[in-house]
């Protein structure tokens, strides 16, 4: 089991629409608890008077990112699959000042007004009203303005990615700000509300007892830190999507798998992708890499597999792949990748890998497992490439279990052997 | 071998028209008719059990015994204006009453609607004088009626008794309505009967305890809202309010949500260990295509939420307020909108799907 799992398949639309309700009912219940519903309470974060808005707001952040990190990294939850806004800076600077300005105004933010109308204020109610009125109104402005909005587009863009640093020491980062955002904020509280600091809630109060806010604080802290040296929660390469990065990324190889990868993950008998094999239906039947689908380039319409699914497409040599690298990407999915070489690479590398004095022992002994579990066979220093290659791929491709395989491989070997002689 | 083949035709595609019955042919106004049919049903018993139980000076009678049934009346109205809406031939809805047909739900219906009037002003006129002075004062008669009325135990009692026991036939029927109907097994369970009277208890509960609420004179609320509701502050300063009604009226309203829950349960019970054809039924519910809704807006936000919300109002820690009300009154509507429109869905082909 794993998240996100909505998209897993775990369970369909009716049942995530009842989990988001029974979420959305939590949510407005902690906000309304918080004080939240009154506009009062939130605008005095403008004026450094009350500052909860900051602390719940930044609690939320990095409870949500060392949580999400962690999980990503203990492999139970793929964070490639997790929905990013696309980053178009100019228009997102312009909104976010404009909702501030809004905030400001009217006291509220989007979630804070529902649950303030809820509870029945007025001016939650008003301002409920008059944000459905934006809406539409945007709405309705939408085309005029739809090349501003789309303007600076920066693609499905993290911080981590942005500034080309290490994931961990972001989240790191990030937690080590907000504890200082906190220590600040109370701060601030003191010196320009006259608040003085509850001592249960507080950090910077004394006495310096453990009290749960700072034992929380630690926690995240700690967190923060294994995030530090825990390395990358994205599982294998990952990069954004956008058309203007297209022509820049089709340059760089970034995105294509090489075969003794994917030879690992078949043996591994992972499933989070899909390996498609554009060949024709005759050399597919002749021999394809074990769980690949034949799909012909012509059939690679936008409804043939899930936009963020991981796609890996294998041809004979890559020109194919190559197109329909191009076409996916062209139609908006999210993570297409390339099998490095095509088959003949796959042939070469995983099928008949050579020995030659500069490989080392223990790397063929390797080579040679990986090549005997696909049904092929290690070939020594010097022997040539059979000949004729159809005839030595093995007939049949070897189911992905690992159990099961041992003896498909072995059933298929004697057959190889014959041909190598 | 055409013969043969119109059968397979018939049998297999049912691609001709009106082979496969016509399945989806109730829409809105029947779920709005038995929403306010199920409310009439519960603000009937309610006057009537009041009126029995309480003596006229205990009684309090203002928002239950006369503001329920005037209530009860304009919604009985709206709701047999949405069943006249619905019929095919309008003029001829005369004839149902040239006739008593016992084993027809839609018979004992039109008569059982018939009683509820005479019942209803009966109730309303006992106590009308108190609780509308102006009223009164304009057209003395309403005084010599109410007197009447009030100076015969009897009476009191048999106009109480009337309206509990069309009350409970109208609350049943407007299941019944639904459940006689074999060829949608959804509908097909006689659960259905308690079930909507007891959801028409609690949204006619809820209904009272918010007219309640909102006639209360409350420094809270902004003089702007006070005004809007000025038209029923004029009616409620005749004398003072039912103050401990309202706890009466939301620990009644619980009683009913959970008995409303139970039967839900009790329903989908005996759906799901019935036949193929009555899970498949039930799973339209549950998992279905009306899943979401069924449980986000019957279970969660019509009787969970209120219950909550009602307990913590019974506990003193919350003040009293409609939003249990307005929860309460549209999980009603949602359930007999859901159940109304999901038993058209299910079918007995549904089995070969």
């Amino acid at each position: 089991m794993s998240a996100p799992f909505y998209k897993f398949g775990l369970f369909g639309d009716e049942a995530s629409f009842i989990i988001a309700f029974v979420i959305g009912i939590g949510f407005g219940f902690f906000l309304e608890r918080a004080g939240f519903g009154s506009g009062r309470k939130l605008a005095a974060q403008f004026y450094f008077r009350d500052l909860s808005v900051l602390k719940v707001m930044f609690t939320a952040i990095i409870t949500a990112m060392t949580g999400v990190y962690l999980l990503s990294r203990l492999g139970m939850m793929d964070l490639s699959l997790v929905y990013l806004v696309p980053t178009f800076l100019v228009p997102q600077i312009v909104g976010g000042l404009l909702l501030g300005v809004g905030f400001v105004i009217g006291g509220y933010c989007p979630g804070t007004s529902c649950v303030s109308a809820v509870t029945g204020r007025i001016d939650g109610m008003v301002y409920l009203v008059g944000m459905i009125a934006g809406l539409l109104g945007f709405a309705e402005v939408y085309p005029y303005v739809q090349n501003y909005a789309h303007m600076t587009p920066m693609g499905q863009i993290t911080l981590a990615k942005l500034f080309n640093l290490p994931y961990g020491l972001l989240v790191f980062a990030v937690v080590l700000m907000a504890l200082g955002a906190f220590m600040a904020a109370e701060w601030a509280e003191k010196k320009v509300g006259g608040k003085e600091p509850d001592p249960k809630g507080s950090f910077i109060a004394r006495p310096w007892r453990l009290t749960p806010v700072r034992i929380l604080a630690m926690g995240l802290a700690a967190a923060g830190f294994v995030a530090l040296v825990a390395g990358d929660p994205y599982r294998g390469s990952h990069a954004t999507i956008d058309t203007k990065d297209l022509a820049i990324r089709a340059g760089s190889g970034a995105d294509s798998i090489q075969v003794g990868q994917l030879a690992d993950w078949i043996i591994q008998g992972r499933n989070d992708f899909k390996l498609v094999d554009l060949r024709s239906g005759t050399d597919f039947a002749a021999y394809h890499i074990p769980t690949a689908e034949n799909v012909p380039l012509a059939s690679l319409t936008p409804d043939f597999a899930a936009h963020n699914e991981k796609i890996i497409l294998c041809s004979e040599d890559g020109t194919q792949a190559a197109k329909a690298w191009f076409l996916l990407e062209a139609q908006g999915f999210k993570s297409v990748y390339l099998l490095d070489g095509g088959l003949r690479s796959w042939q070469d590398m995983i099928l008949f890998p050579k020995k030659s004095d500069k490989t080392d022992e223990a790397v063929f002994d390797r080579q040679m497992q990986v090549a005997k579990f696909f049904g092929g066979t290690p070939q020594a220093e010097g022997t040539s490439a059979p000949a004729s290659v159809a005839v030595a791929l093995p007939q049949v491709a070897p189911p992905a279990q690992p159990a099961v395989s041992e003896p498909a491989a072995a059933k298929v070997q004697p057959k190889k052997k014959k041909e190598g002689c | 071998m055409i013969a043969l083949t119109a059968l397979t035709e018939l049998t297999v595609s049912r691609h001709n028209p009106l082979v496969d019955p016509h399945l989806h042919i109730w829409e809105w106004q029947i779920p709005v008719y038995l929403f306010f049919g199920g409310m009439v049903a519960g603000l009937m018993i309610i006057a009537g059990v009041r009126l029995i139980a309480l003596r006229p000076q205990q009684r309090e009678a203002l928002v239950c015994c006369t503001i329920g049934p005037l209530i009860g009346l304009f919604f009985l109205s709206l709701g047999m204006f949405t069943l006249f809406l619905d019929l095919s031939h309008k003029l001829y809805v005369w004839r149902l009453y040239t006739t008593f047909q016992i084993t027809s739900p839609m018979s004992w219906g039109s008569w059982i609607l018939l009683l509820v009037y005479p019942a209803l002003v009966a109730n309303a006129l006992a106590h009308l004088p108190e609780a509308i002075p102006a009223l009164a004062k304009r057209f003395p008669i309403l005084v010599t009626v109410s007197d009447f009325i009030l100076a015969r135990v009897q009476w009191v009692v048999g106009i109480g008794v009337a309206n509990v026991m069309v009350g409970i036939a109208l609350g049943i029927y407007t299941g019944i309505l639904l459940g006689a109907l074999g060829a949608r097994p959804l509908w097909n369970s006689a659960v259905l009967g308690p079930l909507f009277l007891f959801s028409g208890l609690s949204t006619a509960t809820a209904l009272l305890h918010g007219i309640l609420v909102i006639t209360t004179p409350d420094e809270e609320r902004p003089a702007f809202a006070d005004f809007l509701l000025s038209a029923l502050a004029q009616l409620t300063q005749a004398r003072p309010l039912d103050k401990n009604v309202g706890p009466v009226l939301a620990r009644a309203d619980n009683s009913f949500l959970t008995i409303e829950l139970a039967l839900l349960g009790l329903f989908l019970l005996g759906h799901m260990t019935s036949t193929g054809i009555h899970q498949q039924a039930a799973s339209l519910l549950l998992t279905g295509s009306y899943g979401a809704v069924f449980w986000v807006f019957v279970i969660g936000l019509g009787i969970v939420l209120p219950l909550v919300l009602q307990s913590l109002e019974l506990q003193n820690r919350i003040r009293h307020t409609i939003a249990p009300v307005i929860l309460v009154v549209f999980g009603g509507i949602a359930l007999r909108f859901i159940l109304v429109y999901a038993g058209q869905e299910s079918h007995w082909f549904q089995a070969l799907n």
